[in-house]
């Protein structure tokens, strides 16, 4: 996902006035990244949208206090993220994915087994460099929990450190890392075994 | 034989891994295609296809704005009252202060200020399009013009020492920020010194 987040500091300026035009190209700029890191980490699109809009209506709250230091989008991107981690805690609680996710997991990421995978090449005869399709890994990212999503998708794409991920969602920084490690074995997993079994 | 972990492989990956699992990954056959392979996810991860959201959110986040600029007016307005109220509260207790206020310099900044205030909301600058400069140079003087009313909402009975000097400053300091913000909204001059 290539997306050009440049935004030019005069339309900031305006959108900081309350011009709606300039909030709407503001909107506009922004509304696929946002919604994109709501939807993978919430997965449901109603949900996602929901963020959107939340982080938008927060947007425009707040945008006096953005001072031009560091990317408008880290800025904005920092809002999304609190709004969708806030919907993880508050909205919904999946009990039984969290607990489907525990017992497939278990001590997965233990020493001794490859990555805490089995032997390579031992559990569907794939050698562990050969990547399935990529909407495999999109349907098997999807099966992870809404947590787990969030570590990955934070950690690994959106660039987050365990540091800031374990702020955001008032953990440690080691349940983040525990979290992205167990995350990883389950895709692995997932991925030799074919997604849909 | 023991292979590195999954915690190994992204602690190497991040460059943080220990010195076993850096020797190890190196002789490790295994674990070195393991380690691509987490490279490779997560590069496809990043690779996944952008989604688009089914609804327009943005009428609903308009809205939001609009109410949000109501909420922000009667603010001001309620800003403006508490700063009346102030006002009164210190000519009531003139007798306590050093020297005599100026009352009728008072109410006339105080009108003055009014009439502006008036006349920006008949002129609506907000339904306007602005150009960059002159909607940073408004946001710059809104922020002043707050930060004036916060005081001025602060110098109630209770804190009647205030300088009465001090409170004719604050509103005539008032007064010609809202006289430049005018001046920004209706003749978008360039020359209001910020």
């Amino acid at each position: 996902m290539t997306i050009s987040l440049a935004v030019p500091d005069i339309l900031v300026a305006r959108a900081k006035s309350g011009d709606l035009e300039a909030l709407e190209a503001l909107y506009r700029a922004f509304e696929t990244p946002v919604y994109n890191l709501a939807l993978r980490v919430l997965r449901r699109p109603e949900d996602a949208e929901d963020v959107l809009q939340e982080t938008f209506l927060e947007v425009v709250r707040s945008i006096k206090q953005y001072r031009g230091e560091g990317h408008l989008w880290g800025w904005i991107r920092q809002i999304a993220t609190s709004k969708a981690l806030m919907r993880i805690r508050h909205d919904r609680v999946r009990e039984t994915e969290e607990l489907h996710e525990e017992s497939v997991a278990g001590a997965g990421a233990g020493a001794g087994d490859i990555a805490g995978v089995g032997v390579i090449g031992a559990s569907a005869g794939m050698s562990p460099g050969s990547v399935p399709a990529q909407i495999d890994l999109e349907r098997a990212f999807e099966r992870l929990s809404e947590t787990s999503r969030a570590v990955v998708w934070l950690h690994d794409v959106e660039g987050y450190t365990h540091e800031e991920i374990a702020e955001q969602m008032g953990k440690t920084v080691s349940f983040s890392k525990s979290q992205l490690a167990r995350a990883h074995v389950r895709l692995r997993r997932m991925l030799d075994e074919g997604v849909s079994q | 034989m023991m292979h590195c972990t999954m915690d190994d492989l992204l602690a190497l990956r991040a460059g943080e891994g220990s010195a076993w699992a850096r020797q190890h990954a190196a002789g490790c056959a295994a674990c070195r295609a393991e380690l691509e392979a987490l490279y490779q996810r997560v590069a496809q991860l990043k690779a996944l296809p952008a989604r688009r959201p089914a609804r327009d959110r943005w009428p609903a986040v308009r809205d939001g704005a609009l109410a949000e600029r109501r909420r922000r007016r009667g603010r001001w307005g309620v800003s403006g009252l508490a700063a009346a109220a102030a006002l009164a509260g210190l000519l009531v207790f003139r007798p306590f202060w050093t020297k005599p206020v100026d009352a009728a310099e008072l109410a006339r900044v105080k009108q003055q200020s009014a009439t502006l205030e008036q006349q920006l909301q008949r002129y609506d600058p907000d339904g306007r399009v602005t150009s960059g400069r002159s909607a940073a140079l408004a946001a710059a003087l809104e922020d002043r013009i707050a930060v004036i009313d916060g005081e001025l909402a602060q110098l109630g009975p209770s804190r009647a020492q205030a300088r009465p000097a001090d409170l004719v400053t604050l509103w005539q300091q008032r007064v010609e920020l809202m006289e430049q913000l005018m001046s920004v909204h209706v003749t978008r001059a360039a020359y209001v010194g910020l």
